[in-house]
């Protein structure tokens, strides 16, 4: 082994010094499906499976950032920018650029001079001024921001601007990240957070996000895809701010990040039919008990449930206005939220024979909102829920389609036994 | 990088003076260093050319000693490239003024960082030998720097 001469040695340490790995794709990629996320675990560890399946379904769309050490400063940089574009209000976009000028007092402050900094800044005002147009021409969509962030100057620019003011943010507020610091401050921001290419860590983040995003009023929430018990990435929310505002969302894979989109943000116009997660084929569980007099394809035709009496004569359709406590398909069962389990025994409430039966169930047991998976009694539901469109905590993310918005088991429907209206929220856009 | 030229040509750092090579050309500087003083380097003067990446500030500019130099971390070659410290692409800061850039390499001049050289040889007798090290160092400075 130590045939190589010292003079060889050295050319190979340097070789090796300055390798750096071909990375592959854009900066910044277009928005496409989570599901290809799913797909890369789907011979993985089986929590990563469950946990990017669940993923794809409550956020079905993601950005990659291409990993070349940059990405996690990139996501919330390119998150900002598109948020602001989202909300399509200019006037925000002017304060913002303000803001950001108002920002340079911290780099003043830890001693740059503005020769050093401006054209970073220059940078990020360019881009607010570039995306402040775009809502003033009325630009379809996040385009010219991808296309801003493929530029390699563009990007590095608006990357090196937030790393900067990260750093003179952490300098200047050194008690709320030195304990979480493994060295001096001043060692951490000069060998982690102001040289190029250095990934983000944690409290590098977080500083980032106090820093520089708090003050725009967005939320950022990372939502952590680990090997942790559970079935769902786990959600962190890194800003103190109301949550319910915009929020940049952002996918952690150990040592790389990506930007998320939940359903709430999806354009709703073409009908997507997730909440009833239908199939045409119920051959594999249900088969003797299937009731149905309809065509369980004619099932999966979106608007056909969409007339509340459609169907009234059938076994299984329940009559609100016969009974306000309808022996429902949709019989919750909350404890059981996988339907794995076939076992009736697991339903809470004793199986109901396939009739309109509306004394067999206490009033109590009226349809409550769809928030968790029916019982699959023996003689059951016809219709399989998605059980991971149909976790608890997920409830939020149902898009509502047209079909559901005038069942009777929408809570929003005013035969619906739990009545209530939707509050329209000005910060709601759907 | 025009006003950091400005800046250095202005109140250049100690024993520094920076001038372009070409006046057309703002990515190439030529820069005269003094041999600080108590090194072997005294009394020399090493002409030092800093080119600016394209990428720059994104990328570092690198630094040559076009005048000989007997040192660990610059190549005993005709490219006296030196590459360590702030100056490799990973540790490199586009916050870095260029003056910032200089002090460190003439610093280097004074204290040498054996740990990190790319003169494998000549970091042993630094660390080993010291006296002899700098007699070597001084000749050179005298045969090419003077």
């Amino acid at each position: 082994m130590n045939a190589l001469s010292a003079d060889e040695m050295e050319r190979f340490q340097k070789l090796s010094n300055n390798y750096q790995p071909e990375v592959q794709g854009p900066l910044v990629s277009i928005k496409q499906s989570s599901h290809s996320i799913a797909l890369d675990y789907s011979n993985a560890d089986p929590t990563l499976a469950t946990k990017t399946n669940a993923l794809s379904i409550t956020h079905p769309e993601c950005r990659i950032m291409k990993g070349d050490g940059n990405c996690g400063w990139r996501a919330v940089a390119f998150g900002y920018f598109e948020t602001l574009f989202t909300l399509r209000d200019t006037l925000r976009i002017e304060t913002e650029i303000q803001r950001m000028k108002a920002l340079t007092s911290l780099l003043e402050r830890v001693g740059l001079s503005d020769s050093i900094y401006e054209i970073f800044v220059d940078a990020t005002e360019d881009v607010l001024n570039r995306t402040h147009a775009a809502i003033q021409n009325g630009a379809r969509d996040e385009s010219f921001l991808v296309e801003a962030f493929n530029e390699g100057y563009c990007s590095d620019a608006i990357i090196t601007h937030f790393r900067i003011l990260t750093s003179a943010w952490m300098k200047l507020n050194p008690s709320r990240y030195q304990a979480f610091l493994p060295m001096s401050l001043n060692q951490y921001c000069s060998s982690r957070i102001d040289p190029v290419k250095t990934e983000i860590d944690e409290v590098g983040l977080q500083a980032l996000i106090d820093g520089v995003i708090e003050g725009s009023g967005f939320g950022v929430e990372i939502l952590y895809l680990d090997r942790s018990e559970g079935d769902v990435v786990t959600p962190h929310q890194l800003s103190s701010h109301n949550p319910s505002g915009a929020t940049i969302r952002l996918l952690y894979r150990p040592g790389h990040y990506d930007i998320l989109y939940p359903v709430e943000t999806l354009n709703m116009a073409p009908i997507v039919n997730l909440q009833y997660g239908m199939t045409s084929d119920y051959s594999s569980w249900d088969q003797a008990a299937l009731g149905f007099d309809v065509n369980p394809s004619l099932m999966a035709i979106p608007n056909l449930m969409q007339d509340a009496s459609f169907g009234m004569g059938g076994p299984m359709s329940p009559m609100p206005s016969v009974s306000p406590t309808p022996a429902s398909p949709f019989r919750m069962s909350p404890q059981q939220d996988m339907y794995q389990s076939p076992m009736p025994t697991h339903a809470p409430i004793p199986s109901v024979p396939v009739s309109p039966a509306p004394h067999m169930a206490p009033p109590s047991s009226a349809p409550p909102p769809m928030t968790s998976l029916p019982s699959r009694t023996s003689d059951g539901p016809q219709i399989r829920l998605n059980p991971l469109v149909m976790k608890p905590n997920l409830s939020r993310s149902l898009p509502v389609t047209p079909p559901f918005k005038n069942s009777p088991y929408n809570q929003a429907h005013f035969q619906n036994s739990d009545f209530e209206p939707i509050h329209w929220e000005p910060h709601e856009r759907r | 990088m025009g006003s950091e030229l400005t800046e250095l040509t202005e109140s250049p750092p100690e024993g520094i003076r920076v001038e372009l090579a070409d006046e057309s050309n703002v990515y190439e500087w030529k820069v005269i260093m003094e041999g600080p003083e108590g090194s072997p380097y005294q009394n020399g003067k090493f002409l030092v050319k800093l080119s600016l990446p394209t990428e720059y500030p994104f990328k570092p500019p690198t630094v040559s000693f076009a005048t000989r130099i007997y040192h660990p971390n610059v190549t005993n070659d005709e490219k006296g490239s030196m590459c360590l410290g702030m100056l490799r692409a990973d540790e490199w800061k586009p916050s870095s003024k260029i003056a910032a850039v200089l002090q460190f390499a003439r610093q280097l001049l004074s204290e040498p960082m054996p740990d990190d050289a790319v003169e494998g040889r000549i970091a042993e007798q630094y660390k080993n030998d010291r006296s002899r090290y700098e007699e070597i160092a001084r000749e050179w400075t005298r045969k090419h720097a003077c």
